[in-house]
Parts: C-alpha cells; sequence; structure tokens
C-alpha cells in the first residue's frame, strides 16, 4: 500500500481579513481560519488516490496549537495519521525555514512514496514549499497535473503547462504540487466530521526533529520583509471606435502589449 | 456556560456553507422560478454527506450530530435555498426523529437507515383542509381490520408531498374522542390507495413539492403505528416541538441571506456621494437586523441546547420559532426596502427571500399557537405561585 504525506497549513482566510497598513500584517482576529485551500486540493488527490489504488495518508502541518484543528478537518476529509509539528522556535520561519522543518518530519515520520502539497498559501503566497522541499529531500517535484495513473513504483502524469500538454512517467518518490485547477475537492460527510475531534494528533518539536536552533524561526529565516502596501487593482473602461476589423486589431495590439498574447 | 460554537459545530457549519454555495447556490433560483425539486443526484449527494440522517445514529447511517450542529446546518441550507432547508428539516425533525424517538426496532430496522442515507425521503401529516391550528379535529379515519388498518381521508399543505416516500400520517381511530384518538401511522406512497394530490403553487419555498395526499382504503399493517395508538396527538405535539427548531433555524437562514445581501449592497451603492450604508437612515436598518438575527439565534441555541440535555424544551421551541420567524419576516422587509427598487425585481435574489420568509410564521404551528403555547405555559406557572 503507498503512503502518501500531504502538508496543511491553516491560514487566516485572507478573503475576509482585514490588513493592518502600519505593520503591514494580517488583523487575524478579523478573519477565522481556515485550512489553505489549495491544500484541500492536496488533500484531494491523496484521497483520490487512495480510492483507487489504496494508500495510507499522514497529514502534516506546522504551526502553532491552534492548528490542530486544520488537522482535525484533514482528518475529517479521511487522512489516516495527523502530525502537528509545533515548537516556539519555529514561529517567525519563512518559507525556507518551514521547508527545512518540515522536511526533517517528514524524514523523521516516514518513509513516503508521495509528498503532495498546495501550490502556495493564501497567506504569503510565495508557493516555495513544494520546491524547497524537493531541493531538501532530494526528490523530484512535479507540478500542474491534470490527470495522474499510478502503476506499482511508477506514476504516469499529464500536465498541462502553459500552452505545453505533457505526458510523463516517473518513479516514486515523488513530490506533487497541486493547486485548485487540478481537482475538485469532496464535500464532508458531517458523520466524518462528528468522529475527526477523537483522531490522536502526533506533536512534534524541535528536539523530535533534529537540527539546531538557527536553522529555524526568525534566526533560519533569510527573507526580509522590506514593505507591505495595499494594492488597489482599478479598472478603467475604453472604448475602442472604428469597423469590426480596426476594433479587432486594436485589441490584438492591447493584447500584445501586455504580453497576453505572444505570437 | 459557553456561548461559542465548539470545533465540530463549526466544521459542520464550514461543510455545510461550502456544499450550499457550492452545489446548491446555482440551483436556488431554479427551484423558486420553476417550481421544481432538486436533481435527483442532488438529494443523493446530500445523503452522501448525511444531510438526510443529521442527528440519526451512526448504526442507521447518520451523522449522530448534536442538535445545535443540527441548526447550524440547517441555517447554512436555508442561508442558501429556504426550499432546500425546508426539505431537510421537515425529513429529519418530524419523520426521522419521531420515528427513532417512538419506533419498534422493527420500525427502526425497516426504517431508519432507508430515511437517514437519503435513500428514501420522509413526511409528516396532521393539516387537513378544514383541521389546521385545532389539530385534534382531524377527519381522516383508521379503522381497525384484523390486524391491519384501513385509513381513508385526506390531507392537505404536505412538506415533501410530491417527493417523499416514508409519511408520518395522523388519523383518527375515534373522531368523538377528540385528541385521544389519534394515532400516527408510518405509511409509504405505494400502498395501494395513496395518492398524490395538487401540487401546490406557492408564494414561497417553491423548491419543495407540497402537496395534498389522498388515502383512499389504504391498508396500513397494525404494526406501523408509530408509539402507541392512544399516543398518537402526543407523538404529534413532540414531533412538532422538535420541528420548530428546525423551522426556527431555516428562518435565521433566510433572514441571514437577507441581512448579508442588505449590508454588501449598502456598503457598495453609493448615493449623493457615498455608501449609502453611511446613512443613518439605512446603518439603522441593518443595525437593527444584526441585533434580532443574533437575538433569534441564541435562542434557537437555547431551545436546541435544551433538547440535547435532555431537558423540556417545548416551551422554549415555541419561543425561538415565534421569534425567529418574526425576525426574519421583518429583517426581509427592510433588506428588500434598503435595494429600493433592485430589491423588487427578480433578477436579484432578495424578492425570493422576502416570500421565502413569510411561510415561517405559519407552518409548524402559526406565530398565534405559539403564543398560546406560551401564554398557556405562562399561565400555568403563575396560576401555582
Amino acid at each position: 500500500m503507498l503512503s502518501i504525506l500531504i502538508c496543511v497549513k491553516q491560514v487566516p482566510d485572507t478573503g475576509r481579513a482585514l490588513f493592518d497598513l502600519k505593520t503591514g500584517s494580517i488583523d487575524r482576529a478579523s478573519a477565522e481560519n481556515i485550512v489553505n485551500p489549495d491544500d484541500l486540493h492536496a488533500l484531494e488527490t491523496a484521497l483520490s488516490i487512495r480510492d483507487t489504488v489504496g494508500a495510507r495518508i499522514t497529514a502534516l502541518s506546522m504551526g502553532p496549537p491552534g492548528a490542530r484543528e486544520a488537522l482535525y478537518e484533514a482528518a475529517a476529509y479521511g487522512a489516516d495519521r495527523c502530525v502537528l509539528l509545533c515548537d516556539p522556535r519555529f514561529a517567525g520561519s519563512d518559507s525556507l525555514a518551514t521547508s527545512r522543518a518540515l522536511a526533517a518530519a517528514i524524514i523523521k515520520t516516514g518513509p513516503f512514496d508521495l509528498i503532495i502539497t498546495g501550490r502556495e498559501a493564501i497567506d504569503g503566497s510565495t508557493g516555495h514549499v513544494g520546491y524547497q522541499l524537493s531541493e531538501i529531500l532530494k526528490i523530484p517535484l512535479v507540478t500542474r497535473i491534470h490527470a495522474y495513473n499510478i502503476e506499482g513504483r511508477y506514476i504516469t502524469i499529464e500536465r498541462l503547462y502553459g500552452h505545453e500538454y505533457q505526458k510523463i512517467r516517473a518513479s516514486l518518490p515523488l513530490i506533487l504540487s497541486v493547486g485548485r485547477e487540478d481537482n475538485r475537492v469532496r464535500f464532508l460527510r458531517l458523520a466524518d466530521i462528528a468522529v475527526s475531534s477523537n483522531t490522536a494528533i502526533e506533536e512534534l518539536s524541535m528536539d523530535d526533529i533534529g537540527g539546531r536552533e538557527d536553522e529555524y524561526g526568525i534566526t533560519g529565516s533569510p527573507t526580509v520583509v522590506v514593505d507591505t502596501r495595499k494594492f488597489n487593482h482599478t479598472r478603467s473602461r475604453e472604448s475602442i471606435e472604428g469597423g469590426a476589423t480596426e476594433k479587432a486589431r486594436a485589441i490584438v495590439q492591447r493584447l500584445k502589449k501586455h504580453g497576453i498574447l505572444q505570437y | 456556560m459557553d456561548l461559542s460554537l465548539n470545533g465540530t459545530q463549526l466544521m459542520v457549519r464550514k461543510a455545510v456553507r461550502s456544499f450550499a454555495r457550492e452545489a446548491l447556490e446555482e440551483w436556488a433560483g431554479v427551484l423558486d422560478r420553476e417550481s421544481r425539486p432538486l436533481p435527483s443526484e442532488l438529494t443523493a449527494e446530500m445523503g452522501r454527506i448525511n444531510l438526510w440522517g443529521i442527528q440519526a445514529p451512526r448504526e442507521y447511517g447518520g451523522a449522530d450530530l448534536d442538535g445545535i450542529s443540527y441548526t447550524v446546518a440547517i441555517e447554512e441550507l436555508s442561508r442558501v435555498s429556504a426550499a432546500v432547508g425546508l426539505g431537510v428539516t421537515v425529513h429529519n425533525s418530524v419523520c426521522l426523529a419521531p420515528l427513532l424517538k417512538f419506533g419498534t426496532q422493527d420500525q427502526l430496522n425497516r426504517y431508519a437507515h432507508e430515511l437517514a442515507s437519503g435513500k428514501k425521503i420522509g413526511g409528516f401529516t396532521v393539516t387537513e383542509p378544514q383541521a389546521g391550528s385545532d389539530a385534534a379535529s382531524i377527519c381522516t379515519t383508521a379503522v381497525r381490520k384484523g390486524d391491519r388498518y384501513i385509513i381513508n381521508g385526506q390531507k392537505a399543505f404536505v412538506t415533501n408531498g410530491g417527493t417523499g416516500d416514508i409519511f408520518l400520517v395522523a388519523a383518527t381511530l375515534d373522531p368523538k374522542k377528540k385528541a385521544r384518538g389519534i394515532a400516527v401511522f408510518i405509511m409509504e406512497k405505494n400502498m395501494p390507495g395513496f395518492e398524490v394530490g395538487k401540487v401546490e403553487d406557492m408564494m414561497g419555498v417553491r423548491g419543495n413539492m407540497v402537496s395534498e395526499l389522498y388515502f383512499n382504503n389504504v391498508s396500513v399493517p397494525a404494526e406501523n403505528i408509530l408509539g402507541r395508538a392512544e399516543d398518537g396527538f402526543r407523538v404529534c405535539m413532540q414531533a412538532l416541538d422538535i420541528g420548530r427548531i428546525g423551522i426556527a433555524a431555516q428562518a435565521l437562514g433566510i433572514g441571514m441571506a437577507a441581512y448579508e445581501a442588505a449590508a454588501g449592497y449598502a456598503a457598495e451603492r453609493r448615493q449623493f456621494g457615498r455608501p449609502i450604508g453611511e446613512f443613518q437612515g439605512v446603518a439603522f436598518k441593518l443595525a437593527e437586523m444584526k441585533t434580532g438575527l443574533d437575538a433569534a439565534r441564541l435562542l434557537i441555541y437555547r431551545a436546541a441546547h435544551l433538547k440535547d440535555k435532555g431537558l423540556p424544551y417545548s416551551v422554549e421551541s415555541a419561543m425561538c420559532k415565534r421569534y425567529a420567524s418574526s425576525v426574519a419576516m421583518e429583517v426581509c422587509r427592510e433588506a428588500l426596502q434598503v435595494f429600493g427598487g433592485y430589491g423588487y425585481v427578480k433578477d436579484l435574489p432578495v424578492e425570493r427571500y422576502f416570500r421565502d420568509a413569510k411561510i415561517t410564521e405559519i407552518y409548524e404551528g402559526t406565530s398565534e399557537v405559539m403564543n398560546i403555547i406560551i401564554g398557556n405555559a405562562i399561565m400555568k406557572e403563575f396560576e401555582r405561585m
């Protein structure tokens, strides 16, 4: 049976959150915490693999004790095992320090045939973790998965990448990064919610995963936030005069100017 | 005392909310315009996610959730489609719940799993053309013949009537005995002589096939009586106590939908150079809406909480239904006013919320009947002193 690990992050629902423009951070009290949407797509990929070939799914989250809620939700969806990586020494980690900690926890709790992450988290939107895990763990990463088929120790993946359509075959272990275009997340069964709060959550601290304190948290994070600004996406209306051909030409010209049309 | 939802209840809210938004929203307007039921695939998917057996034990395929989770689920469904919220709450609270409470093991074996999984949809009916609030005056008769009863009569305004399969039906064994002569029968639509009459063309909740039911010499086995034969009226009243909490939650959901639409519009619609919500005339309306809805929600949670604890909740159930339904009506009226002309046209759902809200003051006992229940309880309390 395959063993699959999915990475789950608890994030504030940034679609509804308010931003403190002075400090440049999210006012966490203004929004409820949710499971990062892309991570649910990662979980859905794991569940559908389990539905077809059978698998044991481990959900791993790094965060404060409150991140247990995200793991309970993963359990309600069907994760078999939940691991919370929780230590005050991880506080303030950027994506690199996070990836180091996650990689160490994956080594500690593994081995896994597949590691599946969401493409990006809605709070930081860096999209780094999949790539960094790949570098640290020396396991190849495949993104933009459109369809897949597992045959023994191999996986055949169809992926859409820009204008290209690729079909690739890769051997396990592999890291997959999954986004919202890649599948549709099933709806939770209420019966599974009712029992998910009984799920045992394993907790790992820095001492459990090893490494030095200066590799994690703020000291282990090379990222420096210089400035945070609020962007206003304003739309303006423009009307193009002339006959159909002139209008079409004018639209093509503008699309090329913005790099939307390249040929 | 903790007035916040626990982790399970919050997850139920999140899950039902996302189901309602992602799967039901596109249908809500269609069901209303065309007065048609949900497609069967969606009814089946609702079965998969346990919406037809929210509080039923797991052995019957239910989710075994508590009463507060139940109200949360009905609120969230009704926020998107009051008609769907209605079908679900009637099935769960006045068909499945009384079956689970009063049913024999044989009845549970035959019906509980089918209902809780949503393979069969349930209903409950006391009301007849000439017997509404005076439920004891029903004319549908049940006459014993050997080990069976022969049922004759007509029922009116039956929720899930057109689409349902299994109904709890009140019939009188002896009209002279009034309330004491009433028994409740578990009846199946495919029993010979059981016919669906006219599906009502209603003002609101048009996605529920509320209909008449006719019984012409329907032969029902005696073991299909729910509870003891002479207990029928009590079974009905207890079913309605449960049912009212669900209807209150439905009213709350409709009110929430109207309030959120109005608040969003008030923040976006500009007149005289600023959002209309910045004018006190509009802001005060929103303030009244939010306060009323929150108060209704707390009354609903309180009634559900008492029920969960096994304490008496009949009066609290009547109070939450009485209050939530009038808040829903008031909120919809004011929300439509915030939208002005845009609220009156069918392009936006606000007028649907307005039409849907009205029924919550009528069914499962009118507001006046709720006041009778509450008033009687007050008199009982003070006359004792």
